[in-house]
């Protein structure tokens, strides 16, 4: 397991080293970002000088190299909008985006399973073809028509849910204001629903179908058969028996499904006002912020790949057949 | 089998209605603002609130709330109505204004604000250490700033490199938010972006990034009463769901209403659309720089000629587009000047295709065995409104029906502006520029110079720039204005631009407030008040 870690965490120094690189060219390939920070009637002097000042006029490799520099010592830069250092601005919107995130996955994992279940259960009949329908509908549906529907329908038609922003509950744990955070929650979790659903839909269609076919996979084998045989009922064959087995693709797609979701929310946080770092990237991106960008992707970058990691462990708890090193 | 297994399932579902259900039970789902509270959506975070920084709307909206500015732009026409300063006078050479502030306004850190912090806010920004690059800094630059001292508390004298029309000068240094010596030189640069320490008839209560910024009426301050304690500032990116909103009743304005969302708006019973011709100039230009990779291709040549200029002007109909695409009526305009400050003997090119063409024939441009004369690239970006690539299309489909095979190229918004900004766009290009209601020279410093960074396309009508150079010798009103006009008209007859229209500011506001949408597209709220 120790040398498994080691292993693991070298290859993710790469894959770090890979991916801020490619973002780095390419974001300097879009052109000169100098006159971004001069003001429009700034003469060639002033736009040399400020030029030199923040080393854009060095090689791009060079600049590249005190970015690693500055990335070991956490210091990404300062924004180009905010005038503020990038890293802070990123981490500041992380719990808005987490909290989607974490709620959205939740909201797939226990709705695509149940329903993933009874549909396998259910081969063949007419509530199984409905799931799968509906399934396919939840997977070709874009999220920014479902959002701007369901703010038409349940927002503003029903008022049933409130149409934008966001009530933060990771944010006050974290300056220490665990009441506020907890007369926080209801009001919270009226704001998630909407967008979580939005963010969800596609995958909660797309678990519900995977766990239809492990779970069918798995209820034709042999040790199921055997516990029908040994007469054990049919709730504790699923649960117990079939169930736990289908759970290691699940568990697969399920995690990656995170980083799918991290993506997912730039749209989804841009229609329901959602005050995270998916908007941030996309407003930065559009500005050419680059230290914001490098400062986005690389902490997506960081949560996918320690996620990856957990879920590496996990799957050893899951299955004792399955050995790290 | 299958009912002992559904049992969990269906007991499952059940806990998740239940989850879903009650906090709809425990709070309001959707909460309105109060009578203490004006709620004004804006579609993006004004990412610094640092007054010598400004460079969006959403920033300067919330900061003119904060923060004293010298004179203020007027509602009805675009004068300059005294607010921080209560009189100028200016100095026999031209190079010194000298402006007298009122007494007893206060500072948020209990200090009086004196000449000292007006000559303060405008040398910080000047600083070149402090690497700032906003609309302050254009406004000094364009004013001519060399200099600005205290004469005594209240009494401040600006300095400049060379006389410049007097409105201009005051409007341009009216641009500047004034702040005060004390909190500012205590902070650092980023403390300074982040938490702004005004003195003007509101404070900032609250900044939410990329949610919401609250802001606290000063009951104390001088010069004038808001008639809301709060004014929140909530940002929403998305149009569709600002109108929402608005029609919820959750916002009482918001911006940048699309042409589907008028009649829902209207026939909404609580809201009202307010459309005026705002102040951004919407343009197509037509690059004369040298040396770039179309100037030598028969249309980047064939535009060089002020003859092809001014028959495509006659092969677009803006008014069309406004009505058809953008849903509003607007005006065609003469030339880069702005209501009520333009030519009045200047009538804007009518859309007669049939002229564009004999134009183009006259001028030795005939029609090829495809019907094409010569072939132009357009470019735009991305997005929807006034400058969208609706626009675009049109505009492209327009000049191809007279036979100047026009194909759009659409651009990422950085690169468009990289493009814009190192005069590399082109040929043709689509945009807008900020303009104002209050100085015909504020619209014209586009154009300073056939070099300069804002002259995107480099024109340079040597009439034109002889003139512009004269105006500041001007020794009356009257004598200036007629150099104005006269600038106009070498303008409107040697056009670097098609002209287009002044980009129609499309406003939603709540029934439940008496607001009149601006030109500028400023939202000034502290005079608003429920009906």
């Amino acid at each position: 397991m120790f040398k498994y870690l080691v292993r693991r965490l070298i290859r993710s120094g790469f894959t770090i080293l890979g991916v801020t690189f490619v973002t780095f060219i390419s974001l300097h390939l879009a052109g000169d970002p100098t006159l971004l920070y001069v003001s429009q009637h700034a003469s060639a002097n002033e736009i040399a000088e400020t030029k030199a000042k923040l080393g854009f006029d060095r090689p791009i490799l060079e600049q590249y190299t005190r970015f690693l520099g500055g990335m070991l010592r956490g210091d990404l830069g300062n924004s180009l909008a905010a005038r503020a250092p990038a890293l802070p601005l990123v981490l500041d919107r992380l719990p808005a985006t987490i909290e989607l995130t974490f709620f959205a996955m939740i909201l797939a994992t226990v709705i695509s399973i149940p329903i993933g279940i009874y549909a396998a259960i259910h081969r063949g009949k007419a509530s199984d073809g409905g799931i799968m329908l509906l399934a396919i509908i939840g997977q070709s549906m874009p999220s920014f028509w479902l959002g701007i529907m369901l703010i038409l329908f349940v927002g503003l038609s029903l008022r049933l849910l409130p149409i934008s922003g966001q009530v933060p509950i990771i944010k006050p744990i974290l300056e220490g204001n665990i009441n506020e955070a907890i007369q926080n929650l209801p009001d919270a979790f009226l704001h998630l629903i909407m967008p979580a659903f939005t963010v969800a839909v596609f995958s909660i269609s797309r678990n519900a179908r995977l766990v239809r076919s492990a779970m069918l996979e798995v209820l034709t084998q042999d040790y199921v058969v055997t516990a029908r045989s040994k007469g054990l009922s049919e709730r504790t064959i699923i649960i117990r028996h079939a169930f736990r087995n289908a759970l290691v693709p699940v568990i697969t797609v399920l995690g990656l499904e995170f980083g799918f979701l991290l993506g997912g929310v730039v749209i989804t946080e841009t229609v329901f006002s959602w005050p995270g770092v998916g908007r941030l990237l996309f407003n930065s991106i559009n500005q050419r912020d680059i230290p914001v960008v490098l400062a986005a992707v690389l902490l997506f970058e960081f949560l996918f790949i320690g996620l990856i990691f957990a879920l590496d462990i996990l799957y050893v708890y899951l299955d004792p057949r399955i050995r790290l090193d | 089998m299958n009912n002992k297994v559904n049992l969990p399932v269906r007991g499952l579902l059940f806990l998740l209605i239940i989850l879903f259900t009650l906090p709809l039970v425990v709070v309001n789902a959707q909460d309105k603002p109060d009578q203490d509270t004006i709620v004004i959506a804006i579609d993006s975070d004004p990412a610094t609130l640092e007054p010598a920084q400004v460079s969006t709307r959403a920033g300067a909206n919330i900061l003119s709330h904060v923060f004293l500015q010298l004179y203020e732009v007027g509602q009805a026409d675009g004068s300059l109505v005294p607010y921080l300063a209560k009189d100028y006078s200016i100095s026999e050479d031209g190079l010194e204004t000298t402006f007298t502030i009122n007494e007893g306004v206060m500072c948020e850190d209990g200090s009086e604000m004196t000449a000292e912090d007006v000559a303060y806010s405008i040398k910080r920004v000047a600083d070149p250490a402090n690497g700032f690059s906003g609309n302050s800094n254009f406004d000094l630059e364009a004013s001519g700033y060399v200099d600005v001292k205290a004469v005594d508390k209240y009494k401040v004298t600006v300095t400049f490199k060379a006389p410049q029309d007097d409105k201009l000068r005051r409007g341009l240094l009216s641009e500047m938010y004034m702040h005060c010596k004390g909190p500012y030189e205590k902070m650092t640069l980023e403390e300074a972006s982040q938490k702004p320490s005004g003195n003007g008839p509101y404070r900032v209560m609250e900044w939410v990034k990329d949610d919401h910024v609250t802001l606290e009426r000063v009951d104390s301050f001088p010069l004038r009463k808001g008639n809301f304690k709060y004014i929140v500032w909530k940002v929403i990116p998305e149009s569709s769901t600002r109108a929402a909103e608005l029609i919820a009743g959750n916002v009482d304005l918001i911006s940048n209403v699309t042409a589907e969302q008028i009649k829902p708006l209207n026939d909404s019973g609580v809201a009202t659309v307010q459309i005026v011709n705002g102040t951004n100039r919407f343009y197509v230009g037509f690059s004369q720089v040298p040396g770039l990779p179309f100037s030598d291709t028969p249309g980047g040549k064939a535009i060089l000629d002020a003859k092809v200029r001014v028959a495509l002007q006659y092969a677009v109909d803006p008014i069309a587009i406004c009505e058809n695409i953008l849903g509003v009526t607007c005006e065609r305009m003469t030339g880069m000047v702005n209501k009520p400050n333009d030519n009045p003997d200047l009538k804007p090119y009518p859309y007669d295709p049939a002229k564009a063409e004999e134009l183009l024939d006259a001028a030795g441009y005939p029609k090829d065995a495809n019907g094409v004369r010569f072939e132009l690239t357009l470019q735009a970006r991305k997005r929807s409104g006034p400058g969208g690539s609706d626009v675009a299309q049109a505009i492209a489909q327009y000049l191809s029906d007279v036979g100047v095979k026009t194909e759009v190229q659409f651009l990422e918004n950085a690169e468009f502006i990289n493009q814009i900004t190192n005069h590399q766009a082109g040929p043709l290009f689509l945009l807008s520029t900020g303009g104002s209601v209050w100085s015909a020279q504020y619209d014209m410093a586009d154009f300073p110079a056939p070099k300069a960074t804002t002259n995107y396309i480099e024109y340079s009508n040597p009439e034109y720039f002889k003139l512009w150079d004269s105006l500041p010798f001007a020794k009356t009103a009257e004598e200036s204005r007629a150099i104005e006009l006269k600038m106009e008209e070498i303008f409107y007859n040697d056009p670097p631009w098609l002209m287009l229209y002044q980009g129609p500011e499309v406003w939603g506001v709540s029934n439940r407030v008496d607001y009149q949408v601006r030109p500028d597209g400023q939202t000034i709220v502290y005079a608003t008040k429920l009906k």
